[in-house]
């Protein structure tokens, strides 16, 4: 009864005229940056930091959730009509919606990737109500041993989203040397600034991301070819699916909202998983596995429920626990921390209004994306038409502003150039970035927790397994990373 | 030398270097640890791990260093004039900034035509100042044009 009297005061939130019109913007943009291939929702969140820095905390997070998820449904779009996926999450969906919409059938594919992604979302957002404010109750008997344990765990995971540990843990542990640049948190220690002023404060979340992810995919996109495909036409009065595709397309969409939700939970790139695994389920479950990749519409239905899911399950650790578990939820945070709040066990109990607020929102924008989607979709496949070559240097300039209006300083734009620069030389050179700009966010908070724990046990490691939740994190860390480890050292010598 | 041990050798740089400079910070004792003693820890895991991997990374092809100028153009372009937007940035001041970045872009790395390029610069410029300097209020700086 709290959590629906709590929702109630959360529609009151965001019911204003001033949140609708940011939830309907956050939604137009995430559809728009999932339509459009190379830019991610990651950029898309990233583009539009600045934009918020004139609105409030509540409506910032409103808009910024609105593009994620926003951008979830976009992908479907391209990867349906022009076998090219608009969001990476979206590239399983090219393997049956587009063969669907050669056989005349992508209105039906489209209405039904909207639906399921309406219906996963939903469904994840009923369970984000209830189990956040459950892990943030959990959370704030956690002392600096138990917080230490769980960014380690956070580390450890973020490790192993890339196929190897080598290149990915090494990227984790850069991230947390480039977070102690500037005044050490406890003692005010200058570390690694040499004497440059504007280091002291440390590089700053805001133009390492903006570098790495927006200017780095950039530079990564001048390497990779442009070639056309054939647009397929779609009309409005054959959107609506046979009762036959429906029937189909049911059990696909209550498994891949299973799928997405769990898989959403955990650090990674959940939404990419989860399409996948939702793909190879409805597979192995099918009559008549030897449909799906010419056509099957379960093909569609499951994996674009599944992306939708994992990132509404994906808000649960970032708001409950303060951990953001991808590179979406990471500049989501980056953009609230500007705004002077902490996402984490006491967010959910100290702010419970912007909390709720976004819950809210979060059912509002699933509405509005499923209308946006269905009649516009041919107004967002005319921006298709624009050609790369003439998007990135807007897109390039949208960043400089992003980067510079943070603090009007043309230093954090060279710190932005570094970071584009070196996201772009290690991505080439096989290493993943985003455990990189994950772990700077961290970083701090780790630290202090390691250090207060000493300080606490006056120099003892035993801390760490005097309580019981320390423990077992730090049992499931050191097993984790045994895995991954052997996982990667099985595999054949490392080529590039 | 190939891409792996080349990432590689960074991190094991980078890794010596963070490992070095952390010696010369306050270690504390163990039950009040000082600023060093974390990125201590982190910078000897990351040399370590640079050099596991530069080891692991034994077969893959050699970099084509005399190539790579031919096959990084297009990044090195761009990263040359963002360095020169930011350069010009304050002097020139945001508009005019913008439009010279917009057509050197458009002209030198999308290869538009001189004049598509000019005038396309020339919109892009104004219409990110307009929406970002009046409709959003960013204080762009205002440069020779005062505007």
């Amino acid at each position: 009864m709290d959590a629906l009297h709590n929702l109630l005061t959360g529609f009151a939130t965001a019911l204003t005229l001033k949140n609708l019109y940011l939830a309907f913007v956050g939604c137009l943009w995430g559809t728009i940056v999932g339509v459009l291939p190379g830019i991610g929702p990651v950029a898309g969140i990233t583009l539009l930091i600045p934009a918020t820095l004139g609105i409030d905390a509540t409506g910032a997070i409103i808009m910024l959730a609105a593009i994620y998820y926003g951008a979830m449904y976009g992908g479907s779009t391209t990867s349906i009509l022009m076998n090219i996926p608009g969001e990476s999450a979206s590239v399983i969906t090219c393997l049956d919606g587009y063969q669907m919409a050669r056989k005349g059938r992508a209105g039906a594919a489209l209405f039904i990737a909207a639906f399921g992604s309406w219906v996963g979302g939903t469904l994840a957002i009923v369970g984000l109500m209830f189990m956040a404010p459950l892990l943030a109750d959990f959370a704030t008997k956690f002392g600096p041993p138990e917080m230490f344990s769980i960014y380690l765990l956070a580390f450890i995971l973020l490790s192993s989203l890339g196929h190897d540990i080598f290149t990915t843990m090494p990227m984790v542990l850069l991230g947390l040397l480039l977070a102690s640049i500037g005044m050490d948190p406890l003692t005010g220690v200058l570390r690694f600034t040499h004497g440059v002023k504007h280091l002291y404060d440390g590089l700053g979340f805001v133009p390492i991301a903006m570098g790495a992810f927006g200017l780095g995919e950039i530079l990564a996109a001048t390497q990779e070819s442009e070639e056309g495909r054939g647009l397929q036409k779609v009309r409005l009065r054959d959107l609506l699916p046979t009762g036959e595709e429906f029937r189909a397309s049911i059990g696909a969409i209550l498994r891949g909202s299973g799928i997405g939700f769990f898989i959403g939970l955990l650090p990674g790139s959940a939404h990419i998983v989860s399409s996948f695994l939702s793909y190879l389920t409805e597979k192995r479950l099918s009559k008549h596995p030897e449909r799906f990749g010419k056509g099957a519409i379960e093909g569609v239905a499951g994996p674009e429920t599944a992306n939708n899911a994992a990132s509404g399950a994906a808000m649960i650790p970032f708001l409950g626990l303060g951990i953001p578990t991808g590179p979406p939820a990471a500049v989501m945070m980056i953009a609230l921390l500007i705004h002077g709040i902490r996402p984490g066990p006491l967010f959910i109990s100290e702010q419970a209004h912007v909390f709720w607020g976004l819950i809210a929102s979060m059912y509002i924008g699933n509405v509005i994306l499923l209308i946006l989607n269905l009649p516009l979709v041919g107004v967002f496949v005319n921006l298709l038409r624009i050609p790369a070559r003439l998007l990135f240097p807007i897109i390039l300039l949208v960043a400089l502003v992003g980067t510079y209006s943070g603090n009007l300083d043309t230093f954090e734009l060279v710190v932005f150039l570094g970071a584009g620069v070196v996201g772009y030389a290690f991505r080439s050179w096989g290493f993943e970035i985003a455990p990189l700009v994950l772990a700077m966010i961290l970083g701090p908070a780790a630290e202090i927790s390691f250090r207060r724990s000493l300080m606490r046990s006056a120099g003892s490691f035993g801390i760490f397994f005097a309580s019981p939740i320390a423990a077992t994190l730090l049992a499931a860390s050191a097993l984790l990373l045994t895995w991954n480890v052997h996982r990667s050292l099985a595999k054949a010598p490392a080529k590039a | 030398m190939n891409k792996q041990r080349a990432g590689a050798l960074v991190l094991l740089v980078v890794g010596l270097y963070g490992l070095f400079s952390s010696l010369r910070l306050p270690m504390g004792k163990w039950s009040e640890p000082g600023a060093a003693a974390f990125p201590l820890i982190v910078s000897a895991l990351l040399a370590l791990s640079g050099a596991v991997i530069y080891a692991r990374a034994r077969a893959g092809a050699a970099v084509d260093w005399r190539g790579l100028l031919r096959q990084q153009w297009a990044p090195l372009q761009i990263v040359v004039l963002t360095g020169g937007f930011i350069l010009a940035l304050e002097a020139l001041g945001y508009l005019l900034t913008a439009s010279l970045y917009g057509f050197a872009l458009l002209f030198w790395v999308s290869r538009y035509r001189l004049w598509v390029a000019l005038g396309t610069g020339a919109l892009i410029g104004i219409g990110s100042w307009y929406i970002f300097g009046r409709l959003f209020e960013t204080p762009l700086p205002q440069g020779i044009l005062g505007l």
